[in-house]
């Protein structure tokens, strides 16, 4: 196991793409959070926002280069044939699914600790401005507060479930553009699906079984019982697609031929 | 149109790489001309630039000519072969040809004429994707042939061809030189060539070493060598090299002679009564030819060579 | 050795052109089984998903407990629904003729508004109005012309539910009324107003084609909802209207012309239940007192803007835009996976025309997918959500058809641009990604997040994914408070606009492709 994960990461580690895959996990998630957060401000008599969430919001486009980066793992040894060269050298392929799977999570782990971080920090720094102020009812946004530190911690856990969602998907599909297309359908369909939901039963389903909308409630530290789900049930729902993408996907890779 | 190609001092860098550095060469109708040298010496780069697809830093490549970007039924005037795998395995071959002929303003009914012609048969309703390396340089001439063109241009066509499949391509380049069409064909080994080519454009390092016709090639690379067996090698060296001839031992009975026809050697040891049991004529062949034409060019090898060295 | 002649082709020569170039791209889309089902599944998704939405959507009117049949909509003359509701006193007129009254006064109240929501407070709205109208006849939805003092929007002369001219800005009050004047010559109606009662400006005309010879003519006042929203917490909002009142005191009325004098009409158009407020407090209607009326109305004159609208039908866009982004940069990026573009080349060596052509072909499939799904999908919706009880609002057979077209060219559009990112990146997944993050990720980002609505429309201004104003059917009115976002289907962009603002990002990405399919080697 221990070759075998310093195999998959040599692999991961000399692809020029990469470095600048989790570059872009950073900046995209620390620039779209702090426009969010530029975007929004808090009146004197005091405003519903949810200040966690608005300087976490980066975490809504950073997943996509996230999945990027996750299905290139496998679709990029597809379409080169250079499937056939890893299987050969490892023949256990659950073995290679999981390692990769192993791998990825670490990356996106560290990667999505910087940029939440980051996010966090621009949010404090950035929402002041913008009238979040005691005065106004909205305390200035700090990790020791627990709901915060909740919201951060499961922002980069959201992150690394996004990659092994991707990965699961792309092991099954096989095709990058069909892989990513599929990812990016899974996730940000679902939120405009939900709102054409015929009632508010129908509503409340669709975001439970989602899982941007689901494993997002993560991010909320305002108005939780309103919430279809509890966070970290939330979160719940989208290692559950997870878990059941990665294991179709190690299936599919056992039975087919490579 | 004439079915010429003529290239004119073509230039092209990649990064601090020479890849062509002055290539200039004519090519004529009417016989089958080897494009040869090591790789890395320029060939592919010098016929994707005659094809228009890479752009020269400097110099020219015309086809009857005009350059290939000017021209308005490009493979109705050159059919090309470079890269038999460049297809979408998911379409059929004869939809590939399809298309192909589509672009050329041509139909369906010709698409089946070079299917027959480059011997796909019944294959050509299958998937590209499932052919095997032979049957996808078959499917690549009958792209080249499709437009019916004077001029053909082929890349490395014995690659990954068995000998069935190598004898085949031998007689069908011939029978296309012999319609009065110019063909060009590249390759890295001589062999490859040697009973397929009347001319030859040897190339090493981005420019042309030799532009010659193959009889003229073999006159020109070092005279005739005789390897001789004898009993008696000293009596024999004596001999031979007192009639001016260089004599070399290979081994304890058998000597290297040059300088001296077979016929001469066998009459000077019979006068002299020098025993020996064979005298074989050694003539040069064509890969020896080219062996020494391209050995200062052939830089791989050479770099090679250091590496292990190391 | 042998001189051989040069070869002779025997083929025919073939036609020379662009329809050649695009003859070969079509047989190089239909003959890879995937894309063209590919494509066939973006059409089906949006006619499925339409559907099922459609006739997953209900909709009913009752009095108390009791279903009924809902009433009727009026249809303004310009063939939208519209409100037309308020309070009306009136006398006919025959012929030509002109009415002038002096408002010294509009207030009002407001229903348990925001942040309390626990009591009745005074207030007029900002489209509160109160003045002179004359109008067709009293049925709902009729032709007239209006001069009214409102809210908070000063003077305005407005006709036909749609059109709103302003006037002179500034409150009324006793200290500093206004003076109003409506007059009738033929088809031609014209407002003015005045300070003072002697210096008259006008402020605009109005020509109702059609208007019958006796209109009916008078004052009225009407006051729309008060319209708070509030962020839902699945996403998207809610909004909630609340009842208010405005009443209006005239004086010196004026009226010259054909009309019989004496009592006016009173009628309070439009209205269908009385509130506990007009019940126990103060009801809508007149109070007379030696010349001087006091008129108390709610309602509104405007377009309707409360109903379903035929876009609905069309949620399966965004799906099916995926597919056929996957399935176009498939298409591209085939070409360069294994060096199949070199071939292409050969075949035709122009290489801007060669890209021209697969767009051309890219964008004429799509957008025939695209009419084909769009045409059935709103055909049908409409029926299925007609059937299920929802009021679509209506919209003319040219609206109706540029929706569809429009979404159609959304489609062709949306492809080219993704063809155009396959050949810049050359790679599927970048290619997809990007194409799908300017374009779809903005617009679910807009519609479907806790994005501020500001941010929002920036976001459909500035992105390629403003192109989707082009399915909005019902333009916002600057003159009707409404919940103007994009989560209520309203784009910060008029339509042709939004859909040129993705043309020029589809340009400038299939220059850009162009130039580096030109200057690169193969």
């Amino acid at each position: 196991m221990r070759q075998q994960l310093h195999a998959e990461w040599t692999k991961l580690r000399t692809i020029t793409g990469t470095g600048w895959l989790l570059l872009g996990i950073i900046t995209l998630t620390l620039a779209v959070s702090a426009a969010a957060a530029a975007t929004v401000s808090c009146p004197p008599a005091g405003c519903d926002y949810d200040a966690t969430k608005i300087s976490l919001f980066g975490v809504q486009l950073g997943q996509a280069i996230v999945a990027i980066l996750a299905v290139l793992a496998i679709s990029g040894e597809y379409s080169t044939g250079m499937i056939r060269t890893t299987l050969a050298a490892m023949p256990r392929r659950a073995t290679v699914l999981a390692v990769k799977a192993a791998i990825l999570t670490g990356v996106t782990l560290a990667a999505g600790t910087l940029a939440v971080l980051a996010s966090v920090l621009a949010g404090r720094l950035i929402l002041p401005g913008n009238g979040f102020t005691p005065a106004h009812g909205q305390p200035l946004l700090s990790l020791a507060d627990g709901p915060t530190l909740r919201a951060a911690a499961g922002s980069v856990l959201y992150l690394a479930l996004i990659a092994l969602l991707s990965l699961g998907i792309a092991t099954a599909v096989r095709d990058s553009a069909v892989a990513i297309g599929s990812v990016l359908g899974l996730l940000y369909l679902f939120p405009a699906i939900i709102l054409m939901g015929p009632d508010q039963d129908w509503q409340r389903l669709l975001w439970q079984i989602s899982p941007m909308n689901a494993g997002l409630a993560i991010q909320a530290t305002t108005h939780l019982s309103s919430l279809p789900l509890s966070p970290w049930a939330g979160l719940g729902v989208l290692a559950a697609w997870a878990a059941a993408a990665l294991l179709g996907g190690g299936l599919l890779l056992r039975l087919r031929d490579a | 149109m004439q079915a010429t190609i003529e290239v004119n001092g073509l230039r092209k860098h990649f990064g601090p790489t020479v890849a062509l550095d002055g290539m200039s060469f004519t090519v004529k109708p009417g016989h089958v001309t080897g494009f040869v040298g090591p790789n890395g010496a320029g060939k592919s780069t010098t016929m994707r630039v005659i094809l228009g697809l890479d752009a020269a830093e400097e110099g020219s490549a015309l086809i009857g000519g005009r350059p290939y970007k000017s021209l308005r039924n490009p493979l109705r005037h050159v059919g090309a072969l470079l890269d038999a795998a460049a297809l979408q395995p998911s379409r059929t071959a004869r939809n590939h040809l399809l298309w192909l002929a589509h672009s050329q303003g041509l139909g369906a009914k010709r698409v089946d004429e070079v299917i027959a012609r480059a011997g796909l048969g019944s294959a050509a309703r299958r998937k590209a994707g499932g052919y095997s390396l032979g049957m996808r340089q078959r499917l690549g001439i009958a792209a080249a042939l499709l437009g019916d063109p004077p001029v053909i241009i082929l890349d490395e066509p014995f690659n990954g061809l068995d000998p069935e499949g190598i004898v085949w391509m031998r007689e069908f380049l011939a029978e296309l030189a012999g319609q009065g069409r110019a063909v060009l064909v590249s390759s890295h080994l001589m062999r490859e060539l040697q009973d397929t080519a009347a001319h030859l454009v040897v190339v090493g390092r981005g420019k042309v070493i030799a532009d010659t016709s193959v009889a003229e090639l073999l006159a020109a690379v070092s005279g005739s060598r005789v390897t001789l067996r004898t009993t008696a090698p000293l009596e024999a060296v004596r001999v031979l090299e007192h009639a001016g001839a260089t004599v070399a031992a290979l081994g304890q009975d058998t000597l290297t002679v040059s300088g001296l026809a077979a016929e001469e050697i066998v009459a000077l040891l019979g006068a002299r009564a020098v025993p020996f049991f064979e005298v074989a004529a050694h003539r040069a062949t064509l890969e020896e030819a080219y062996m020494e034409l391209t050995r200062d060019a052939a830089e791989f090898r050479a770099a090679t060579g250091q590496e292990a060295a190391r | 050795m042998t001189t051989t002649l040069p070869y002779h082709s025997g083929l025919r020569a073939g036609r020379d052109g662009f329809a050649r170039l695009l003859r070969a791209e079509w047989t190089k889309f239909r003959t890879v089984r995937g894309w063209v089902i590919g494509m066939a599944a973006a059409a089906l998704v949006i006619v499925l998903l339409g559907l099922l939405t459609a006739s997953g959507s209900h909709a009913s009117c009752s009095v108390g407990s009791v279903e009924v049949a809902c009433a009727a909509v009026p249809v303004g003359p310009g063939g939208e629904a519209v409100e037309d509701q308020f309070y009306f006193m009136h006398q006919p007129l025959a012929g030509d003729g002109s009415i002038t009254v002096r408002v010294t006064s509009l207030t009002g109240v407001i229903t348990y508004p925001p942040p309390n929501h626990n009591e009745i407070v005074p207030g007029v709205v900002p489209w509160a109005k109160a003045g002179l109208i004359i109008k067709d006849s009293t049925r709902q939805g009729s032709a007239y012309a209006a001069m009214m003092v409102t809210g908070s929007h000063g003077v305005r002369m407005q006709h036909n539910f749609t059109e709103d001219t302003a006037g002179r800005p500034g409150g009324v009050s006793a200290a500093s009324p206004r003076w109003l004047r409506l007059t009738r010559s033929g088809d031609m109606l014209t407002g003015y107003e005045s300070a003072d009662g002697t210096q008259w400006t006008k402020v605009g005309t109005a020509h109702l084609a059609g208007l019958p010879a006796t209109v009916q003519v008078g004052l009225f006042v009407t006051s729309p909802g008060d319209l708070t929203v509030k962020q839902a917490d699945l996403g998207g909002s809610i909004e909630q209207v609340r009842f208010t009142q405005a009443t209006a005191v005239f004086d010196h009325v004026d009226l010259q012309g054909n009309a019989p004098g004496g009592a006016w009409g009173r009628d309070a158009v439009g209205v269908t239940g009385t509130t506990d407020w007009e019940r126990y407090h103060r009801p809508n209607g007149v109070q007379e007192s030696g010349g001087t009326f006091t008129v108390a109305g709610t309602g509104d004159i405007a377009p309707r803007m409360d109903g379903q609208t035929i876009e609905r039908t069309l949620t399966g866009v965004l799906t099916g835009l995926i597919l056929v982004i996957v399935v176009v940069v498939m298409f591209i990026t085939a070409e360069y996976r294994r060096g199949l573009i070199r071939t292409t080349l050969l075949a035709s060596p122009r290489r801007g025309r060669m890209l021209a052509a697969k767009a051309l072909v890219t964008g004429t499939v799509t957008f025939i997918a695209g009419l084909a799904a769009a045409m059935v999908t709103v055909t049908f919706g409409k029926q299925i959500l007609r059937s299920n009880g929802n009021y679509i609002l209506p919209v003319t057979p040219l609206t109706e058809l540029r929706v569809v077209v429009g979404v159609a060219a959304l489609f062709a559009v949306t492809a080219v641009l993704a063809l155009a990112l396959g050949a810049v990146f050359r790679r599927s997944v970048a290619a997809v990604i990007t194409a799908i993050v300017v374009i779809v990720v903005p617009h679910v980002l807009a519609t479907a997040s806790v994005l501020p609505e500001g941010a929002a429309q920036w976001l459909l201004r500035l992105t390629p994914a403003a192109g989707f104003a082009i399915q909005q059917s019902i333009p916002g009115y600057a003159h009707v408070i409404g919940h103007y976002v994009p989560q209520a289907g309203y784009y910060p962009l008029a339509p042709w606009a939004g859909l040129a603002v993705l043309c020029g990002y589809t340009a400038l990405a299939l220059c850009l492709a162009i130039f580096q399919l030109r200057r690169r080697d193969a």
